[in-house]
């Protein structure tokens, strides 16, 4: 455990130390902070300015994950700074745990960043705390931990550029296997071609578990239980990805 | 003492290194060898980042890539790469961190070895203004961190100038005194002759000749007698 903490408190540390991060993030207020502004002014409608706030950080939350989880740990592992690290008292899978929770909290860090900005807006111009918003970054944020556990499950065997590819794949697949299954079976898709469709529901994960946006956009509490079972979702699937990604790891030669 | 037993490393059907078999207790151990020999890819096998095919390599009884033997090492790869926006001593500390047997923050021994190792001026800058040198000091100095028995030196003298190279040769000697047991892979010959007390000759994963620089040497010069050696086994294996 010790190990763990100590990549991921240095991960943290240089994470916050790179200026593609700083751009990322500036660009990220400016979004959250524009399109606030531009809703407020043309719309003065709450359900659209939050429905910008919201989506605009989940966009950049995205960019942020994708980001970290492709380049972090195959930066480490091609510019051979592993070799330090692996030579010491530490195993490969300490030191990818390591780098998942560094950059689980780099993402929590510019999360909040955002949520800040977007929180203390709607009050200064709602005046009021919108706790369903503050949910559905909450959600959102489990969205992205699984996103970086698959960007470092790819990273293990895969280039960085590939990781991007196949990790915006599983991002974009992520989010329609849902609709992909009800529409399967409402045009009456049968035998090979519902099974692949099925396959495909169960491989890849249902992103759209993690949307709450448009529920709290609406001002609809979503019920503890879909929160719990979403987080609870995002646990076992990251769970599963890093246990694959460290046994990979385990047998790749560095 | 470092014993290597039958180590043989092979990618697909291509023997890297080949049964390799070997025992040293001597305080610098130097691997002799042109590029590509196998010298990296053993030195790698002993820290544990590389698992053999088959054989063993046990330091002091502890196998190669166990805790007991991390803890006991410590290792600089050959062309070190470092975290750019860490400074140097911010390096040190970590690695010392991650090795853990001595308690936390102990600046003035990290600032202590950074002196040792020519670059305490240069401790709070990040390590990418560093130079090739630099890095390669950077390098030593991580390996020390944690007071080890064994040190494992990948071609630790690349990079250096003139200056530098005498520095470092003078902190080995240094090391030796105080009873560290000291691996060096290198294929600058004049190196070897000047600080190892006895050498392997690694050829083709093969290992050709361990012994003293002198008994190796015959009253030749050491390059002559290493191009014999490495030539007589090409033409052998051709």
């Amino acid at each position: 455990m010790r190990n763990i903490f100590i990549i991921a408190k240095n991960t943290l540390k240089l994470e916050i130390r790179d200026k593609i991060l700083y751009g990322i993030i500036v660009f990220g207020l400016l979004y959250v902070l524009f399109e606030l502004f531009l809703a407020d002014l043309v719309l003065k409608e709450l359900p659209m300015v939050k429905s910008f706030g919201l989506t605009g950080i989940y966009f950049f939350s995205a960019i942020i994950a994708l980001f970290l989880g492709t380049t972090s740990f195959f930066k480490d592992v091609d510019r051979k700074v592993v070799y330090f690290i692996l030579s010491k008292p530490v195993s490969r899978a300490q030191f990818l745990l390591g780098k998942f929770f560094g950059l689980c909290a780099v993402l929590l860090l510019t999360t909040a960043i955002l949520a800040v900005a977007y929180l203390g807006l709607i009050a200064y111009e709602h005046g009021g705390f919108d706790g369903l918003g503050l949910l559905a970054i909450c959600m959102q944020y489990f969205e992205m931990a699984l996103f970086i556990a698959f960007a470092l499950f790819v990273s293990t065997f895969s280039s960085s550029l590939l990781s991007i590819v196949y990790t915006s794949a599983v991002f974009f697949l992520g989010h329609i296997v849902s609709s992909l299954i009800e529409d399967a079976k409402a045009i009456g898709l049968t035998g090979v071609k519902f099974a692949l469709v099925e396959t495909l529901y169960y491989i890849f994960p249902n992103l759209e578990k993690f949307n709450v946006r448009d529920l709290a956009v609406h001002n609809v509490a979503t019920p503890f239980v879909s929160f719990g079972l979403a987080f609870a979702y995002a646990a076992v699937y990251i769970i599963f990805l890093l246990a694959v990604a460290v046994g990979i790891f385990n047998k790749k030669e560095i | 003492m470092v014993q290597f037993s039958h180590l043989t490393k092979a990618y697909k059907k291509h023997k890297v290194v080949d049964d390799f078999s070997l025992t040293v207790d001597v305080p610098i151990f130097g691997f002799l060898g042109q590029n590509g020999a196998g010298k990296t890819t053993i030195m790698k096998m002993v820290v544990g980042l590389l698992r053999p095919s088959a054989g063993t390599i046990l330091l002091d009884g502890a196998p190669s890539g166990s805790e007991a033997s991390k803890r006991r090492m410590g290792y600089m790869p050959e062309t070190p790469y470092f975290y750019e926006h860490m400074t140097g001593l911010e390096f040190v500390r970590f690695c010392d961190e991650l090795d853990g047997s001595h308690g936390r923050n102990r600046t003035e021994h990290y600032e202590a070895l950074l002196k040792r190792v020519g670059i305490y001026d240069a401790r709070k800058d990040e390590v990418r203004t560093y130079s090739k040198g630099m890095r390669q000091r950077l390098g030593f100095a991580q390996a020390l961190v944690n007071d080890p028995e064994y040190l494992f030196l990948d071609e630790p003298l690349d990079g250096l100038d003139p200056i530098g190279r005498r520095e470092m040769k003078e902190v080995m000697r240094e090391l030796k005194k105080e009873g560290r047991k000291i691996f060096l892979n290198t294929h600058i010959l004049y190196d070897v002759e000047e600080v190892c007390d006895e050498v392997g000759v690694i050829h083709e994963g093969k290992l050709l000749y361990a012994g003293s620089v002198k008994a190796f040497c015959a009253g030749k010069p050491l390059e002559e007698r290493f191009m014999e050696m490495v030539g007589a086994h090409t033409k052998r294996s051709s």
